[in-house]
């Protein structure tokens, strides 16, 4: 049986490193979520806090994608054939751009800006 | 024969063959959750045209979530810090540090669906909602078994054509109701049945007969056609049959089999008529939430939820909490020195709010609405004599009487209950399925290792290299569910 070939105490403390920035990243994202002082933006879930929250869950994959997956140990390969994944993916995101051309939203829209959804009702 | 690179790297692409396989494989794991997540964001930008159950958010119903989420994400990360650290272990020649790591790793995994089995189990068994005509929404728990039709049956009529007929299994009780055969085909009439087998026997013969007898008819009707009879007789066999009991016997119709039913009939979609009493269509219903994001602001105070939860103190809570927060919205914008925008109007922040409906004698009540709803407790209890008890669901809650002509839809929180549901089901059974599938690869590769440790460790270091990676994606996958179904 070959016997260890190398140091690994430097990894495991790079492990463990990650492991502790990713329980506190989640920390911060319930944070964000549950508790009133962490919220961005006005008040309630808007598009800062899904920014924000996003950008958290997006760094905490690019340590679990970097360290674990030992992406940052790779050669080319591996990063042209996630290039394209990545860009098919990309795709399936941008296809829900079509919403925004739904010929029934569009008249919706108008008949809302127009006919009594607009309101200046406010709560007392 | 020796495969190369089996073990060893490539020089120049730096890739074992397992490593390029498997990567190859998250790929395409990528393209499949990447379509759900696309469908997530389609079904999202939906949301406020109202068509569909409005978004849960963050008060009562979905707070509890919150967390049981948050541990499963701490959870799955631990497991992707055991897999590298067994991975280390192997590569520092240490079996039973990486036993260790690998047991972890899979306790991990049973621990995430076990709190995944708590929170579809809450969901399917224990938070209903109930959206109303004008589209306001009551989250809580609609009280046993009452979304269904209670009815006191004494005749049912059913087709011969059609499958079994749904209504068995709305009988109320576990004893059959004895039943003679008033009406049926010939030779039947004045049977007497007396167990549900007994029942399906007949019918299966009967329609088996009936099959029979309505083939050899259509081969009447063409023979006399092709030999020229003027006006030949229709095809006509008898394929209906009634069922008279000899006392009334209580039934719960399913609302989902139920076509339509009135003070005296009961239709079932399956073609079967009930005759008999209405004991009573209304819904039992205790609630917790309202979700006005559906009704417009200057229709909020007039909306038929408060017709039906008919409490004064309820109706102010709600619109304190409201004014509450709008107050803390026009401070935000205020700062800034702009008004509140339209959009925020109609969002959760503003609608969705607790309700409480302190229980009977504590409020005042108008007289009509509790006998009402005492009525309806005692056919309850002459529903349930024998089989619940009854007891148990009175809480410091008041139970609503919520009228059936009032909902227009209401349901469990599964799939069907709206868009936010179906979404969530689909993405989190494939991720729970991913979960499952990889503690099973993973165990194996502990469970059976040893052999190939003993030969080959540098090999079943690369195993569990390749384990670990669909590991960590799965973990990946979830760290986006749980901002994304859980918080935002």
């Amino acid at each position: 049986m070959a016997e260890a070939t190398h140091d690994y105490s430097k990894t495991k403390k790079t492990y463990t490193a990650v492991g502790i920035a990713l329980f506190v990243f989640t920390s911060v994202t319930v944070a964000l979520g549950l508790f009133p002082p962490f919220d961005f933006g006005p008040p309630g879930p808007t598009a800062s806090d899904f920014v924000i929250g996003l950008a958290v869950a997006t760094t905490k994959a690019s340590l679990v994608a970097l360290i674990f997956m030992h992406l940052n140990h790779e050669r080319g390969l591996i990063y042209k054939l996630l290039l394209f994944t990545g860009v098919f993916a990309l795709g399936l995101m941008v296809l829900t751009l079509f919403a925004d051309m739904d010929p029934i939203r569009e008249q919706y829209d108008t008949f809302k800006t127009t006919g009594g959804w607009l309101t200046n009702d406010r709560p007392e | 024969m020796e495969i190369p690179y089996e073990v060893t790297p490539r020089r120049d692409t730096g890739l074992y063959n397992a490593k390029l396989g498997v990567w190859l494989f998250l790929a395409s794991e990528v393209m499949l959750f990447g379509g759900l997540f696309s469908a997530y964001v389609f079904l999202r930008l939906g949301v406020q045209d109202g068509v569909d159950n409005p978004w849960p958010w963050g008060v009562s119903v979905h707070k509890n979530f919150v967390w049981l989420g948050a541990i499963n994400t701490l959870v799955l990360i631990a497991s992707s810090v055991g897999v590298v650290f067994a991975w280390v272990a192997l590569k520092e020649r240490n079996w039973r540090r990486y036993q260790i790591y690998m047991y972890f790793v899979v306790a991990c995994a049973v621990v995430f669906m076990c709190l995944k089995t708590v929170e579809y189990n809450s969901k399917l068994n224990h938070h209903h909602g109930i959206k109303l005509i004008d589209n306001s929404v009551m989250e809580g728990v609609i009280l046993d078994k009452t979304d269904r039709v209670r009815f006191s049956a004494e005749k049912i009529t059913f087709s011969l054509q059609a499958a079994l007929p749904a209504v068995l299994r709305d009988l109320d009780s576990d004893e059959f109701p004895a039943f003679t055969v008033t009406d049926g085909p010939e030779g039947t009439v004045g049977t007497e049945i007396k167990t549900v087998s007994a029942f399906k026997s007949w019918f299966h013969e009967n329609r088996g007969a009936f099959g029979e007898a309505l083939a050899a008819e259509r081969k009447r009707f063409r023979a006399e056609t092709a030999s020229g009879v003027a006006n030949p007789k229709p095809v006509a066999v008898k394929g209906t049959a009634t069922f008279t009991a000899g006392a009334a016997f209580a039934l719960r119709g399913s609302p989902r089999k139920i076509l339509g039913h009135d003070a005296t009939t009961l239709n079932y979609r399956d073609g079967v008529k009930v005759e008999g009493k209405l004991i009573s269509d209304d819904v039992i219903f205790e609630v917790h939430e309202v979700d006005m994001q559906l009704v417009l602001p200057q229709q909020q105070r007039e909306s038929t939820v408060w017709k039906v939860i008919n409490d004064e103190a309820a109706k102010q809570s709600f619109f304190t909490q409201q004014s509450k927060s709008y107050q803390d919205l026009v401070k935000y914008y205020e700062k800034r020195g702009e008004v509140v925008p339209e959009k925020m109007l109609r969002g959760r922040f503003l609608n969705v709010h607790y309700v409480h409906v302190a229980a009977e004698g504590h409020e005042g009540e108008e007289h009509g609405e509790k006998d009402k709803h005492a009525a309806v407790h005692a056919s309850e209890t002459v529903l349930t004599a024998g089989s619940t008890g009854g007891e148990g669901n009175h809480g410091p809650s008041r139970h609503l009487v919520v009228p059936r002509d009032q909902v227009k839809f209401m349901g469990n929180h599964g799939p069907r209950y709206g868009n936010y549901y179906a979404i969530y089901f689909t993405m989190t059974a494939l991720h729970g399925l991913h979960v499952i599938g990889g503690a099973l690869v993973l165990l194996f590769f502990v469970v059976f290792g040893k052999k190939l440790y003993l030969k080959n460790p540098e090999h079943l270091a690369n195993r569990v290299e390749v384990g670990g990676l669909f590991w960590h994606f799965v973990d990946l996958v979830w760290i986006f569910l749980f901002p994304i179904m859980y918080l935002l």
